[in-house]
């Protein structure tokens, strides 16, 4: 029955292999091979300092220049390194010391901390007596010093510059990969680690290649040459045989369709299996599922052709039947930009990024920058601070802020300004008082130390301030004394800063201690010497706020005060090396008794809070990476947001993780997609999800004997649209899902490849969290698919009933 | 024993619709056709163009659904995969794929009616051999000539070995010796017991290989049967005399009327045509009894006989005269003359696209 189809089909092969422009069209495919199959790699230790290694290039112009000043401001360390500097550098830092503003640029200080990598001079093991040594350092240092090679050498003075200069530089994976070609260096330089290295090749270069040479090139190279298939058909003289023999004309059709892709199909074999080899003989990337893209690039190609087809059936021209997909693909291109515009206009900006509850009040940090906060009588949000896509602003996630008024609610943030791409921003940084007496106007308070990354409200009645190089710590009433809100008499001191050099330090000192990160005034730092607050940094606190979880270098360490009770210095109680890559983004959450560390592509390790021993493992799925985890207050369970936008509360007692090879998908998944944000109310003991752009549901759970948890939903925050919100919702999203998004398609390639449904762009140490692009995987396949089907039956069902 | 039925038409009717800015408009292809062919028989479907024959194959085919009527193949309806495994169709203008040669066009048109790989390589052989292309059987279609071509399209209709081949103008376009060599194979399908369709404005053909025909004009039936019943039908054959009046030529001046006495039969079958010098004498009647009583007559009435030949009405002025007498009811006239104007076009328009096909062979 279907050997005549197969027949029709496999001639198409022989038609394709006839047809001189497939030959061209392999000949282009081997001689692009030919160009790309010569790039190669070598991957060396991460030696040289580079200006993306730097993460807080301030802190370090500040650490060399109060060494300088100063040689005992600073560890030993610092002050050996600053005297190896060359000459030029130190006349400017010393400059910095006396108070000018001198601008050192970061490739000068990095040429500088270079100069260092190839003597050795410089060190001494006293000096780096007190500072960090990972556990590679000491395996390096373990090494007879004859025996180590030239890269391991300067791999060592690296890691000693690192150690002695903490909050400076960003994590680094120990090997760098440097692309070749022909066994030459690429002239520019273009190290990356191994992680990004496959990252850059799956979610970047593949996609690139799928979209623009097979999705333009190929596609449009293969319409011109199938185009006449059908009018081709439809001869007298060639229809009339084709449908005296027994076939279906829907099966003609259809087969017809079919052979018609075998074109691109070939080519794009050609290209993707050399692809293919490539990048897994000289790139050692063995990615199998890169030949996904095959059956991607013929989906996408079918998608044009059956309009094609279309076209060729009701005019029977082979030029008209180009024209009308070639129109057809300027609509989708169209239709996919406007579509791009909106989302980056219209929704992308309102995202809510973060969220804060106090009573009925909700204040919402959005992606945009903006505060919004919500107001139920209006139904609407009402923007404290404008979320806009082109601005440059970066507002701190909101906190709660419990006051002694029940009259009144409070939250606190902070607007950095000009601080979406620089953690820095420009101007002073402000902590904001934003309350229900002020009629929701923000109030300044206290200044932040610079560099502020976040806030957070430290149980039991202080804020806990985040910066590139420290923590530090404030009371609520000091707060509120400096916003100027009425506070009861202060029940003790002013806080001071026992880590700090004092007030009585002369002014260059205190501004060198500011540019560093320092406290400011009314804060104190908690950070204990020795723990290098790089990113990926992430904080979490215990419930009652007696101990604060660090990470940062690679290391997870548990911090308490020496003596609860006094305000008193803190310090390291516990501290133990993480597993996996030391630049991947570490997860933090903190229960009574348990310490959740979740990592992308790591098994989510439940700690003891106080040993940061490991109890239990769940294995993670693949590809999903955890953004966000929140204590939900008791049954140490834990709510975790991953970049599936998929909420999945984990019990740490509950018994089935105590069974080996236990898995966080036999854990609760919320029924919410799209969600956008996680907050637990501790006042309430409510989840709070935002999702869907900014719909808001608070969620009541009581958890059952056996699994899942119930939810009840108490309350629901659906606001309403704005008329643009409205035409994107009700025309632009329909018109998207009827008309095929090809371009979206690079996603789904993208996702395919990677094995990821979603990329982290690295935020540039702003924000502890990476910013998350989420690939639309399913859309564009399903509209594409659906497209497909209903132009096929109006083809199939035109053909059948008309006479030729 | 009655013969096997294998086309059955029966009050066919065709309409076609067409929708032009101001009206719809309605070409009426076939009004009624009824015919039928039988097994072992080469069946010759004769019209004009426009006349619909094309139409009707189409509807043999399954190309095209009726309108009104029933038409079947093998007593299965027109189009069913039953009656489409057991005809092998020749269309008019035959088109290949120019990637083909003719061993891979009988691959293709082999897998396509269903048959094994064996039996297509069997197959091939046999029939390459049959239409003298043989030798020529790897080399493309690009390089054949029409008359290769149109043998290469014969040999594709008998590849699964059909019950009935149906063929459209199949020596459409050829030259003497190709049109010899395509009839050849006809001769020899025919001889073989094939039961054939053939469809051909060629008169020459069909009477050389139909053993009955059809003439169809605008959309009817105008005479079916054998040539020499269709004859029969539509004109009595004839024994002309030529004659020189001898001595007593005064007494015979009105020799139809004697001649007719004489012979006893109706004077109207009688005809003389008075010549320069001498008198052509016409018999509608081919009886040797009739004919031997008149020479005899002639004879004795001192006429000298110069020849005797017997004349029998030809396929051509058969048809043409059916064709001549079809009148199209009133009202229908404008649109048959449209129909024929529109598939002449249709015709004139093939023919560029076999030339231009032709010009690319050579």
């Amino acid at each position: 029955m279907i050997r005549p189809y197969y027949a029709v089909i496999l001639d198409s092969f022989h038609a394709a292999f006839a047809s001189r422009i497939l030959w061209i069209a392999f000949l282009a495919i081997w001689i692009l091979l030919a160009c790309l199959a010569p790039i190669g790699f070598r991957e060396d230790f991460t030696t040289s300092f580079r200006i993306r290694d730097f993460e807080n290039g301030t802190r370090l112009k500040a650490m060399l220049a109060s060494s300088l000043a100063d040689a005992k401001s600073q560890s030993p360390a610092v002050s050996q390194i600053v005297t190896a500097t060359p000459a030029d550098l130190k006349r400017q830092l010393e400059r910095v010391g006396q108070g000018d503003e001198v601008r050192i640029h970061l490739q000068v200080l990095a040429d500088a901390l270079n100069g260092l990598l190839d003597t050795n001079d410089w060190y001494d093991a006293d000096a780096w007596q007190g500072t960090q040594r990972l556990r590679e350092r000491r395996e390096l240092e373990a090494l007879p010093p004859r025996e180590l090679t030239d890269s391991q050498r300067r791999r060592l003075a690296r890691l000693r510059i690192e150690a002695a200069l903490p909050g400076v530089f960003s994590s680094r994976s120990a090997r760098s990969v440097l692309l070749t070609y022909a066994g030459f260096d690429f002239p520019a330089s273009f190290a990356i680690d191994k992680t990004q290295f496959l990252t850059l090749v799956n979610q970047w270069v593949v996609p690139t290649i799928i979209n623009w040479l097979l999705g333009f090139v190929l596609i449009f190279l293969g319409i011109l040459v199938t185009a006449s298939i059908v009018p081709d058909m439809l001869e007298p003289g060639s229809l009339h045989l084709l449908l005296s023999k027994p076939v279906s004309r829907t099966g003609l059709l259809l087969s017809k369709f079919v052979g018609g892709c075998v074109f691109v199909f070939l080519c794009v074999t050609q290209l993707v299996v050399g692809l293919w080899l490539i990048s897994g003989f000289r790139l050692e990337v063995w990615n199998v599922r890169m030949l996904w893209c095959i059956p991607v690039s013929v989906f996408l190609f079918a998608v044009f052709f059956s309009v094609s087809v279309a076209a060729g059936l009701l005019w029977r021209s082979s030029i008209l039947a180009i024209g009308i997909t070639c129109m057809f693909g300027a609509m989708c291109l169209t239709i996919g930009i406007i579509g791009g515009l909106f989302d980056t206009l219209v929704s992308g900006p309102t995202r809510i990024r973060d969220l804060a509850v106090v009573d009925d009040f909700l204040l919402a940090a959005t992606s945009g920058g903006g505060l919004v906060r919500f107001d139920a009588t209006t139904n609407r949000f009402i923007e404290i601070f404008e979320s806009d896509v082109f601005s440059g602003d970066r507002v701190l996630a909101p906190v709660a802020m419990p006051t002694d008024d029940p009259n009144t609610s409070s939250f606190l943030t902070a607007q950095v300004r000009g601080g979406r791409f620089n953690p820095f921003g420009s101007g002073s940084l402000d902590l904001l008082l934003i309350s229900s007496r002020n009629n929701w106007e923000p109030v300044p308070s206290l200044r932040l130390p610079t560099g502020t990354l976040r806030i957070d409200l430290l149980p039991p009645d202080r804020l806990l301030a985040t910066n590139a190089g420290g923590l530090a710590v404030t009371t609520l009433k000091e707060v509120q004394r400096s916003a100027g809100e009425p506070t009861e008499p202060a029940a003790g001191s002013q806080p001071t800063d026992p880590n700090s050099s004092g007030t009585s330090s002369p002014d260059w000192i205190a501004k060198l201690a500011g540019m560093m990160g320092g406290a400011t005034t009314g804060f104190q730092s908690i950070l204990p010497r020795g723990i290098a607050l790089t990113p990926p940094r992430r904080i979490a606190f215990s419930p009652e706020g007696t101990a604060i979880y660090v990470t940062g270098g690679g290391r997870l360490y548990r911090v308490a005060p020496v003596d609860p009770s006094q305000n008193s210095l803190w310090q390291i109680t516990s501290e133990i090396e993480l597993e996996g890559e030391i630049s991947a983004p570490v997860v933090l959450a903190c229960s009574d008794s348990i310490l959740l560390v979740a990592r992308e592509n790591e098994p989510l390790y439940l700690r003891d809070s106080k040993t940061l021993e490991v109890m239990r493992t769940l294995s993670t799925d693949t590809g999903v990476a955890p953004l966000r985890a929140v204590s939900l207050g008791r049954d140490d369970s834990f709510a975790v947001l991953a970049s599936d936008a998929r909420c999945r509360i984990i019990n740490g007692t509950a018994s089935e993780s105590d069974t080996p090879g236990a898995s966080w998908q036999s854990s609760y998944t919320l029924p919410i997609r799209e969600i956008e944000a996680i907050h637990f109310d501790a006042v309430t003991k409510r989840l709070i999800v935002a999702h869907h752009v900014d719909q808001i549901d608070f969620l009541e759970m009581q958890r059952d004997e056996v699994l899942a948890p119930a939810i009840t939903t108490v309350r629901r925050i659906r606001t309403s649209l704005s008329s643009w919100r409205l035409v994107d919702r009700y025309v632009m999203s329909p018109l998207r899902m009827i008309i095929p998004q090809t371009g979206e398609l690079g996603e789904t390639v993208a996702a395919i490849v990677s094995g990821e449904s979603s990329v982290a762009i690295d935020s540039g140490g702003i924000g502890d969290e990476p910013e998350i692009v989420r690939y639309r995987i399913l859309r564009p396949v399903l509209s594409c698919a659906g497209f497909i089907v209903v132009m096929l039956c109006v083809s199939c069902v035109y053909f059948s009933t008309r006479d030729y | 024993m009655q013969p096997t039925k294998i086309v059955a038409v029966d009050q066919l009717r065709k309409t076609y619709s067409h929708w032009s800015r101001r009206k719809s408009r309605e070409i009426h292809a076939l009004r009624g056709v009824s015919l039928s062919a039988y097994a072992g028989e080469v069946f010759g479907l004769l019209g004009p163009n426009g006349a619909g024959k094309t139409t009707l194959i189409k509807i043999l085919l399954g190309v095209v659904g009726p309108s009104g009527g029933t038409a079947s193949l093998f007593s299965q309806s027109c189009g069913s995969r039953a009656a489409s495994l057991r005809i092998g169709y020749l269309p008019e203008s035959l088109r290949i794929d120019r990637h083909h040669t003719a061993r891979s066009a009988l691959k293709y048109y082999g897998r396509m009616s269903g048959m094994s790989e064996s039996a297509i390589g069997r197959r091939s052989d046999e029939l390459l051999e049959l239409v003298g292309l043989r030798g020529r059987d790897r080399e493309s279609v690009r390089r054949f000539s029409k008359g290769m071509y149109q043998r290469l399209g014969l040999a594709q209709a008998l590849m699964h070995d059909p019950d009935l081949l149906v063929l459209d103008e199949p020596t459409d376009g050829l030259d003497p010796v190709g049109r010899s060599q395509v009839r050849g194979v006809l001769e020899f399908l025919r001889d073989s017991g094939k039961t054939i369709f053939l469809n051909s404005h060629i008169l020459q053909e069909v009477e050389l290989v139909c053993s009955r025909v059809a003439i169809l004009a605008a959309g009817e039936i105008r005479g079916m049967g054998t040539i020499s019943e269709l004859a029969r039908m539509h004109g009595e054959p004839k024994t002309r005399l030529d004659l020189v009046p001898g001595n007593s030529t005064d007494r015979h001046r009105d020799l139809a009327v004697e001649l007719a006495r004489c012979l006893e039969i109706d004077q109207t079958l009688i005809q003389t045509l008075p010549l320069p010098e001498m008198i052509r004498l016409e018999l509608t009647t081919t009886r040797q009894a009739a004919i031997d009583r008149a020479i005899d007559l002639l004879r004795s009435w001192q006429y000298s006989i110069i020849s005797l030949s017997v004349n029998r009405p030809s396929l051509e002025q058969t048809f043409l005269k059916l064709v001549d007498t079809a009148v199209p009811p009133d009202g229908e006239a404008s649109v048959l003359a449209e129909s024929i104007a529109a598939d002449t076009q249709s015709i004139a328009s093939s023919a560029t696209v076999s030339t231009s096909a032709e010009n690319s062979v050579t």
